[in-house]
C-alpha cells in the first residue's frame, strides 16, 4: 500500500484514524533506522583514521597507498585554517588521529602534552626521508622516536598575474603587496603564521629578533600599512586562487600551490622569487596522544611519505617534499622552474626560514594581527 | 454520619485511580510541569547551565593556555575601554539594523498580498514563497558570493548589457554585500509573522472605514498598519537579533571591512585563544541587544497608544 493509498483512504473514512497513525508511526521508524543501516553497509567512515590538515590537503591523490590498504576508502578528515586555529581547537577537546603543523609551531605543539612521539621504524617510507628535515629545532623525543614527521616544505611568497603586475623593469620584491597603485587589487593568507612572518621580511626584521618589542611595532606597522589596500584576506585558497584567475586581484601571497595551479590553467600567473628572501617552511604530521587509531594514523603518514604521493606534491602542488625518491622522476630544470631542489636546505636557507616562537608571542601576534585585520 | 459517608466513599473510590495518578488528579499545577518537564529539562541543560558558564568565564582573564579563575570585571573593562569592540559592536548593529528594515520593508508587500489578495492555496503561495529557503543557510550565502562577485551574475549582466564597463567592486567584500545577503536569507523570518497578523485582520473593519469615508492610505495607516504591528515587532526581533551575532555572511561575504562582532568573537575561541574575552563579548553582545530591544518595544508602545 503505498502513501497516496493510504491518504486516499483516510480521506474516503476507509481507513481509521489509528490505522493511519499505525502507518505513520511504522514509517517513522523506518526512515529513522534507515541511515544506520546505510552506514553499515557503505565500509564504514568510521574505520578510518581522522587527519586534521589545512585546506586542499584532503583530496585522493595524497592517500593512493592508504585506499589500497583500505577498500579505497580515504581518511576522514577535518580541516583548519591556520595551526593556531587547530590547536586552540584540539586543546578544546578535539581527537583526532595524525595533524599536520609546521616546523615554527612544533615545538609549542608538543609542549602542550597533546601529541605522542613517532617510532620511524613502523614508517615503510622512513629510509627514504631526507634527514635535514628531519633534523628540526624541537624535533627529537626521547629514544630515537620523533614528535613530527616531516611531510612538505616549500615557500611562501607572492602569487601575482604577470599581465596585469608591470614591474617596470625592477626585480620581483615583497613592495608589490605594498604597491598603492594596486590597491583594492591585492590578497592575503588571513593566517598570521604566514602573513607575521612575511610583515617581518617586508620590515627588515630578523627572524631572530622577531619577539622584541621594536620588531613588533615595525611588523605592525607594515602590517597596517597594508590592510587599507587589501581585497580581502582568506584562510581559503580557491578563493585566492578564483580572483587571481578573474583579475578580480593582481597580486596575492599564497603558497607555490596556487601558482602552480593557476599555470597549470593557462592563467598567465608567476611564482615571485622577491629580493628580499620568501618565507620557507617545514611542516609535518603528529600523531594525538590519544589517537582512536594508531595503526591508521602510521598508514596515513606512510601514504603521505610515499613516493606517489611525492609526485603529486611536486608535480601539481609545487611543494618540496620529504622523500628523496620522489625527485628522481623530475629533473634539475624543472625543479628549479618551482624552486626547489633535491637538497631543501638549497630552497630553505636561501628564503627566510620561520623559526619556532614562545607560545606568549605566538597569542600576542594572533591578537594583533586579528585587530589590525579588523581595521585597528 | 453523611459527613463520615461520604468521606469513606471517597476512600474507597480513590485507592483504584492510583497514588500517581490521583496526585495529578488534585493539583492542577504538578499537571502542568509534568507536561513541562521535557522542555524544562532541555532549557536547563541546553540554555540556563550553558548561560551560567558563559557569565563565569567571562569573568575570568586568560593566562598563557589557562584560565585564570579568579573573578574580575577586567575584559568588561577592555570592552568599554579598547575601541575596537565599541566600533566592531555598533557596525553589527548598523549592519542588521539595516537589514531587518530592509527585509520587514521588502517582505511586508508580500504578506500583504496573500493574506488580502489571494483566496485560494494561499498555503501554496506561503510554501513557494519560503521555498528558497528550505536550501542550506551556508548554500544561501555562497550563491550570493556567485551572484555579487566579480564576475558575478549582476556584474557579467550589466556588463553584457553595456551599462558598466569594468565590474563593479563594492558589490562583494563589502557592507552592502553582507546586508543584501543577510536581507534576503532571513526573509522566511518576516514573511511569516507578516502573514500571520495581516490574516487576522477582521475585513469588515476595512470595510468599515471605506464606509466612513477613508481612502486607501489613511485606511491602510489607521487599521492595516497598527493591526499588523505585532507582526512587524516579531519579524524585526526574528531578524535582528539573529544576524547582529551572525559570523558566516561577514565571514564569507564581508571582506576586511565587513567584520561583525560574531567574526570577533570567534576569533578569540580560535587563532587569539582567549576564551574569557570570547565569553565577555558574547555576554556585552547579548546586554546590548536585550537593551536595544527594550527600547524599541518601548517606542512601538508608545507609536501603538499614538495611532489609537
Amino acid at each position: 500500500m503505498d502513501i497516496v493509498d493510504q491518504l486516499g483512504a483516510v480521506r474516503e473514512g476507509k481507513m481509521s484514524r489509528r490505522a493511519f497513525t499505525r502507518s505513520l508511526l511504522a514509517s517513522g521508524v523506518a526512515i529513522a533506522t534507515l541511515p544506520a543501516g546505510a552506514r553499515r553497509a557503505m565500509a564504514a567512515p568510521e574505520d578510518q583514521g581522522t587527519y586534521f590538515t589545512w585546506g586542499g590537503y584532503d583530496i585522493p591523490e595524497l592517500f593512493g597507498p592508504y585506499m589500497a590498504n583500505n577498500n579505497g576508502e580515504m581518511p576522514n578528515f577535518a580541516v583548519f585554517g591556520g595551526s593556531e586555529e587547530a590547536l586552540t581547537k584540539m586543546r578544546g577537546g578535539f581527537v583526532v588521529d595524525v595533524s599536520h603543523p609546521c616546523n615554527q609551531a612544533m615545538p609549542r605543539w608538543v609542549a602542550t602534552g597533546l601529541f605522542q612521539p613517532i617510532d620511524p621504524s613502523r614508517l615503510g617510507n622512513w629510509p627514504d626521508v631526507i634527514p635535514a628535515l628531519v633534523d628540526l629545532e624541537g624535533n627529537d623525543a626521547e629514544g630515537g622516536s620523533i614528535w613530527m614527521a616531516p611531510f612538505d616544505w616549500g615557500q611562501t611568497s607572492i602569487t601575482y598575474r604577470t599581465d596585469l603586475v608591470d614591474l617596470e623593469g625592477k626585480e620581483e620584491s615583497w613592495d608589490i603587496l605594498w604597491d598603492p597603485k594596486y590597491s583594492g587589487k591585492l590578497g592575503s593568507l588571513g593566517s598570521g603564521a604566514d602573513a607575521w612572518w612575511v610583515g617581518a621580511i617586508k620590515a627588515g626584521v630578523d627572524f631572530k629578533d622577531i619577539d622584541t618589542p621594536e620588531a613588533f611595532e615595525k611588523i605592525a606597522a607594515v602590517m597596517r600599512e597594508q590592510r587599507p589596500l587589501m581585497r580581502t584576506y582568506t584562510d581559503d585558497n580557491t578563493t585566492l586562487e578564483q580572483a587571481l584567475s578573474s583579475g578580480e586581484m593582481v597580486a596575492s601571497m599564497t603558497w607555490a600551490s596556487s601558482a602552480v595551479q593557476l599555470q597549470a590553467e593557462g592563467v598567465p600567473v608567476k611564482f615571485a622569487k622577491p629580493k628580499e628572501g620568501a618565507l620557507t617552511w617545514v611542516c609535518g604530521l603528529m600523531i594525538h596522544k590519544d589517537a582512536p587509531k594508531v595503526d591508521k594514523a602510521y598508514e596515513i603518514i606512510d601514504s603521505l611519505l610515499s613516493v606517489e604521493t611525492g609526485h603529486f606534491m611536486i608535480n601539481d602542488y609545487g611543494y618540496g617534499h620529504s622523500n628523496i625518491k620522489a625527485f628522481d622522476a623530475f629533473d634539475a630544470a624543472k625543479l628549479d622552474s618551482l624552486g626547489l631542489s633535491k637538497t631543501p636546505s638549497e630552497v630553505l636557507s636561501a628564503g627566510h626560514f620561520q623559526v619556532p616562537q614562545t607560545q606568549e608571542w605566538e597569542t600576542k601576534m594572533n591578537e594583533t594581527f586579528e585587530q589590525i585585520k579588523a581595521g585597528f | 454520619m453523611t459527613e463520615t459517608s461520604s468521606s469513606s466513599t471517597k476512600a474507597q473510590r480513590s485507592p483504584g485511580r492510583g497514588g500517581l495518578s490521583g496526585l495529578l488528579h488534585r493539583h492542577e499545577n504538578l499537571r502542568g510541569f509534568l507536561l513541562m518537564t521535557p522542555t524544562l529539562l532541555v532549557m536547563g541543560v541546553g540554555i540556563i547551565a550553558p548561560f551560567f558558564i558563559l557569565v563565569t568565564m567571562s569573568l575570568w582573564t586568560r593566562q598563557g593556555f589557562d584560565f585564570d579563575t579568579t573573578l574580575t570585571m577586567a575584559n568588561y573593562a577592555r570592552t568599554w575601554n579598547e575601541p575596537i569592540y565599541g566600533a566592531l559592536l555598533s557596525r553589527s548593529f548598523w549592519i542588521s539594523g539595516i537589514a531587518t528594515v530592509a527585509t520587514v520593508i521588502l517582505c511586508y508587500p508580500m504578506a500583504y498580498f496573500v493574506a488580502f489578495h489571494v483566496h485560494r492555496n494561499k498555503m501554496m503561495w506561503i510554501i513557494l514563497m519560503t521555498l528558497p529557503f528550505w536550501t542550506s543557510y551556508l548554500l544561501r550565502v555562497f550563491a550570493w558570493k556567485v551572484i555579487l562577485g566579480y564576475e558575478g551574475v549582476i556584474n557579467s549582466g550589466l556588463m553584457a548589457v553595456g551599462l558598466i564597463e569594468a565590474p563593479l567592486e563594492f558589490l562583494l567584500y563589502s557592507q552592502e554585500a553582507v546586508i543584501i545577503t543577510l536581507a534576503h536569507a532571513w526573509a522566511a523570518f518576516a514573511i511569516l509573522p507578516l502573514y500571520v497578523s495581516l490574516e487576522k485582520i477582521d475585513k469588515s473593519l476595512l470595510e468599515a472605514a471605506t464606509d466612513l469615508g477613508d481612502g486607501p492610505v489613511a485606511r491602510f495607516m489607521r487599521i492595516t498598519l497598527p493591526l499588523s504591528l505585532p507582526g512587524v515587532i516579531a519579524a524585526c526581533f526574528l531578524i535582528f537579533i539573529p544576524t547582529t551575532g551572525d559570523y558566516i555572511t561577514p565571514a564569507l561575504l564581508g571582506g576586511p571591512d565587513g567584520a561583525m562582532i560574531g567574526n570577533f568573537i570567534q576569533l578569540q575561541f580560535g587563532p587569539v585563544n582567549n576564551w574569557p574575552m570570547g565569553a565577555t563579548l558574547s555576554m556585552v553582545l547579548m546586554m546590548w541587544i536585550s537593551l536595544i530591544a527594550l527600547v524599541f518595544l518601548f517606542i512601538t508602545r508608545l507609536a501603538r497608544e499614538k495611532i489609537a
